[in-house]
């Protein structure tokens, strides 16, 4: 399973503050820790960004590839933001993630562009308006979403899926549908539909040492049901030996006593 | 093909819980299917029916509740037999001449108008604080001593205020309504918390918060749903106590029962409209499973009475 | 059993020609797999097709249409027994049931009371969709009578016709067949006659017998002479058996697929007095009656009962929500703060009630955000500088205070600068990062 570290966060004091100020340093610290603990994409989140979208996007991207060799996860929902970065970014150590598209138009052009530049990208199985209710719905808005991606020349297989990850505390049954939808978005297509969450979400507003057990024990029902990326903390030991454990009793990698060093 | 009647397995029970003493006491809950599926379960106890009292005259009621109560809401004491002489299962009294941006009554005169009242009824007794969360531990620990030995229902515990009030109910021998902010999580919640503190759940009254026809009565009305099958078919012990719907509180503040003939003419006439409006959203609560509801309009509380000896069968 | 959409795209001809609305057959079957579009609206499907997904991609309750042109009313088409499971899709529909003895005056109030019943409530347009001509004196020519009377005085309106002589209904059914009314009712005894009219005039058929047993008997006998479109009515006249009897019928239809009873259900809770009637009516609402048929409309009446459709029918997935508005707590002056948040009704409902608190009167903007929280919604970019002074721009709050200063929340001091740029003139504070640090932040600056 492909994980997207999720720690260059706008929604991180310290993040925020580095990107106000064009500081690499933090940025360039946490993109280098989570390479070394397993990230396969480092996710890059720079907010809205109204301003200065573009210029900010840019730097962000080349500072932190000049210290990690790995593709990135563009995050903001600015469209000329997303473009620059698109632009700015070093293909050779794989095409970058757009993250991310919806069912709401004002998400669309960032479909347009993982065309363009022949970017994988997320694609929330939300629509205007109302919360997907269950798997189903997520479905039949994954198939308009796929549609659309066909429309502008994005191949299936640069799609992940995403079924929505909703807190649990409030919405109970949402945690079981977005279960069933990782399954089911497999069969939309052959080979099957990517899949990817953004985990922690599932235990907003739990209390702090309840998160992190909902957060592994959910991660760990996702990948038995197919997930292919999940976007975590990589930082979080427990939450990697989840993941290494979850693959390893799957079959997907080969016991050893000392796998979790692995 | 012959129709197989589809029935549920229910699981759990609510808990009958007894307010009152002697041969006016009433029992509610007991349930063991959702609401009147007579045809799948057993239902010991019909809803229960409370009008409401306050400490103070009903100055700020509208007029059309205000003219149904009359001279009665002139004496606290006049007022809980007016009610027992209409019908009513319970009297509910609020106390909230206590709320300080109110009369800011001290929690001694609370607790002198709770014993009056309790003196001059024998239907049972729901006392209730202003809201206030902090004001209503004092008022109500008060309250709840003067009338020890009533087995009345004393609330509300919320969040800020649980263990005070709690506390002053387990030790004068009442039954406790313990409000959540609508939300089934933080209902199943509160009750744990109560538990955890020593406090029988089968003497909790659950308030999951109600709210007016018109004025977000769905989300109580799938709240309770919500509530009820997770007693039943889940058999959740922290979700089988009774629940319990302030009717009146929320109704009574709203446009459609204030509003005059002349200012909405599309809306028809308000004394039909406004009584209308409590016994509208009565009926949702009760098809939704409250066990016990607090009405102001004496008129209405007959209508909702009706309803469920129609309901029960 | 339900198919899933992956099964039933097996079955559709894959060429994406869009015809049936859809981008792709992918997209149309799902849709079709979560019970939100019909075969029918694919122009090619294979009979093999039709008849494997026929069945099971039937709604569990079948959707009909009464009346014809845009004040046609759709019923049924319903998929769960409570509301937060998904939704209730198609709102009950209220008739009032005007006797063929109330002819002349009578008939014409309440005629009359049918085309002002429309209200607006929270930007929705409600009213009594239908009128219910009655056969009370068996006299076909009279009820014919009151039939022209409706016809003529609300065009438009859904009709439905009810007696238990064919012959009545033939007569009453000659003055109104393009306008697809429902027949109410077939029974046991005039099935085939009742069945025979519908066929010919492509209405649709209420059945009514005694009993879930008699009434499933009967729903077979009918479909099997060949109508479709089905309404049913088992008899049930007092709230419990309303509740007990309708309950049944949906969870037969939705958790058996029993097909005998996946249509919609009409209720009659007449009552001499009005209020016992709106009680009766209510409990209908919310227990699963599709159709209700009401001896009265008066308005009052009416506001209660639509409100409350209005509330039960309302999508409990759409986050619950605060109207973008000014807000005024306490006894806001103007020179009294500002503050922004978003509509989320929590966050709303919690900085309210701390500024409430506080007991300093202030105006609290709540801007809409589909209602999420402050932090989330700053990410989504519908909390951004050029939104927030959109909407104070054009809230028209500058008319209220006499000073310009905007509190905007902790979290999102980062948009302050900004916004200072966005909005010429006024002044930006950045207040407290959580509400409960409201009451001490807005006592410092009193």
């Amino acid at each position: 399973m492909l994980i997207i570290g999720e720690k260059i966060s706008v929604i991180a004091k310290k993040v925020r503050e580095a990107l106000q100020k064009h500081e690499p340093k933090p940025l360039q610290e946490l993109a280098v820790a989570q390479a070394k603990a397993g990230a396969h994409f480092i996710d890059v989140s720079i907010g809205p960004a109204e301003e200065n979208g573009p210029e900010l996007m840019d730097w962000a991207v080349k500072v932190v590839h000049e210290v990690v060799h790995k593709p990135l996860c563009l995050d903001t929902t600015n469209i000329k933001a997303m473009e620059a970065g698109l632009k700015a970014h070093n293909n050779t150590w794989g095409a970058p993630i757009i993250n991310s598209t919806s069912n709401e138009p004002e998400r669309f052009p960032m479909m347009e562009l993982a065309g363009k530049y022949n970017a994988k990208i997320i694609a929330l199985t939300l629509g205007k308006g109302s919360i997907p209710a269950d798997a189903e719905d997520r479905c039949v808005i994954a198939a308009e979403i796929m549609a659309r991606g066909m429309e502008y020349g994005v191949p299936m297989e640069n799609i992940f899926l995403d079924p929505l990850i909703l807190q649990i505390c409030t919405m109970q049954d949402q945690g079981r549908q977005a279960i069933r939808a990782i399954k089911m978005f497999q069969q939309l297509n052959d080979p099957p539909m990517q899949s990817v969450v953004g985990l922690s979400n599932i235990s907003n507003g739990a209390p702090k040492h309840v998160r992190p057990v909902i957060n592994r024990n959910f991660l760990a029902m996702l990948i038995y049901e197919g997930l292919s990326a999940a976007i975590i903390d990589p930082l979080d030991k427990d939450m990697m030996d989840t993941v290494k454990t979850v693959e390893m009793i799957m079959g997907k990698t080969m016991y050893a006593h000392s796998y979790l060093d692995m | 093909m012959a129709l197989v009647i589809p029935k549920e397995t229910y699981s759990g029970k609510i808990y009958n819980v007894q307010l009152g003493a002697g041969a006016k006491a009433v029992t509610i809950g007991g349930a063991s299917a959702l609401p009147f599926l007579a045809f799948e379960g057993a239902f010991p106890n019909k809803p229960a029916v409370a009008l409401e009292i306050m400490d103070i005259a009903p100055d700020d009621w509208p007029e059309t509740v205000k003219k149904a109560v009359g001279g009665a809401g002139a004496s606290p004491a006049k007022w809980a037999k007016f009610c027992q002489d209409n019908g009513a299962d319970m009297v509910a009294l609020r106390l909230m001449g206590t709320h300080p941006d109110q009369q800011n009554k001290s929690a001694e005169e609370a607790a002198k108008v709770a014993a009056e009242v309790a003196a001059a009824v024998d239907i049972p007794l729901i006392i209730l604080g202003s809201g206030h969360a902090e004001k209503d531990t004092q008022v109500l620990q008060a309250a709840a001593a003067a009338t020890r030995g009533k087995n009345c229902a004393i609330g509300k515990a919320v969040e800020e205020n649980y263990k005070t009030v709690a506390a002053a109910a387990m030790a004068n021998d009442h039954k406790l309504i313990a409000m959540s902010q609508l939300d089934v999580n933080l209902a199943k919640q509160l009750n744990i918390l109560l538990t955890q503190m020593g406090f029988a759940k089968e003497r909790i009254i659950m308030d999951p918060m109600s709210s007016a026809l018109g004025y977000g009565l769905e989300y109580t009305y799938s709240v309770i749903e919500r509530i009820r099958q997770a007693a039943l078919l889940q058999n959740d012990p922290m979700m089988q106590t009774p629940v319990m719907c302030d009717i009146g509180a929320n109704v009574w503040k709203v446009k459609e029962v204030m509003a005059p003939d002349a200012d909405v003419p599309e809306w028809g006439g308000l004394e039909d409209r406004a009584l209308a409006w409590e016994v509208i959203t009565a009926s949702g609560m009760l098809t939704a499973g409250a066990d016990m509801l607090i009405m102001r309009h004496p008129g209405a509380a007959g209508k909702i009475k009706e309803l469920i000896a129609e309901l029960m069968g | 059993m339900a198919l899933s959409g992956v099964e039933i795209f097996k079955h559709l001809p894959k060429t994406n020609c869009k015809k049936c609305g859809h981008p792709t057959c992918l997209a149309f079957a799902m849709k079709l797999a979560a019970k939100q579009a019909s075969l029918d609206a694919c122009p090619d499907a294979s009979e093999d097709a039709k008849k494997v997904l026929g069945e099971a991609a039937a709604p569990p309750i079948r959707g009909i249409t009464i009346g014809a042109g845009d004040k046609a009313v759709k019923t049924g088409d319903e998929i769960c027994l409570f509301r937060h499971e998904k939704k209730f899709f198609n709102p009950t529909v209220f008739a009032v049931a005007i006797k063929d003895t109330e002819a002349g005056e009578a008939a014409a109030r309440k005629i009359e009371a049918v085309k002002t019943s429309e209200i607006d409530r929270v930007g929705q347009k409600l009213r009594v969709d239908a009128i219910a001509v009655i056969d009370e004196s068996g006299d076909a020519a009279k009820f014919a009578s009151v039939v022209k009377q409706v016809v003529d005085g609300a065009p438009g309106v859904a009709i439905i016709l009810a007696s238990k002589n064919p012959a009545v209904i033939e007569a009453g059914i000659a003055l109104c067949a393009d306008k697809k009314p429902l027949i109410y009712a077939a029974t046991a005894e005039n099935a085939e006659a009742m069945a025979k009219i519908a066929k010919e005039k492509k209405a649709s058929l209420a059945l009514s017998a005694d009993g879930l047993d008699a009434l499933t008997a009967l729903s077979e006998k009918v479909k099997g002479l060949g109508v479709d479109d089905l309404v049913l009515d088992p008899g049930a006249r007092k709230a419990k058996d309303m509740v007990e009897q309708y309950t049944i019928i949906r969870r037969a239809a939705i958790k058996k697929n029993f097909k005998p009873l996946g249509y919609p259900v009409i209720a009659f809770p007449g009552r001499g007095d009005s209020v016992s009637e709106a009680m009766a009516a209510s409990i209908g609402v919310m227990k699963y009656a599709s159709i209700i048929v009401l001896n009265t409309i008066e308005k009052w009446k009416m506001l209660a009962l639509l409100s409350l459709r209005q509330n039960i029918y309302t999508d409990p997935q759409v986050p619950m929500q605060v109207a973008q508005n000014i807000y005024k707590v306490g006894d806001a002056k103007e020179n009294s703060p500002l503050m922004i948040t978003t509509n989320f009704s929590l966050s709303y409902f919690i900085v309210r009630g701390e500024v409430e608190n506080s007991k300093v009167p202030s105006w609290l903007a709540v801007m809409d955000n589909e209602g999420l929280s402050v932090l989330t919604a700053w990410a989504a970019g519908k909390f951004t500088a050029s939104r927030i002074a959109q909407f104070i721009a054009e809230s028209g709050v500058e008319k209220s205070i006499n000073h310009k200063e905007l509190i905007i929340p902790g979290y999102v001091a980062i948009l302050s600068g900004t916004l200072e740029e966005k909005l010429p003139g006024w002044k930006i504070t950045v207040g407290p990062r959580e509400a409960n640090g409201l009451p001490s932040f807005l006592k410092a600056r009193a």
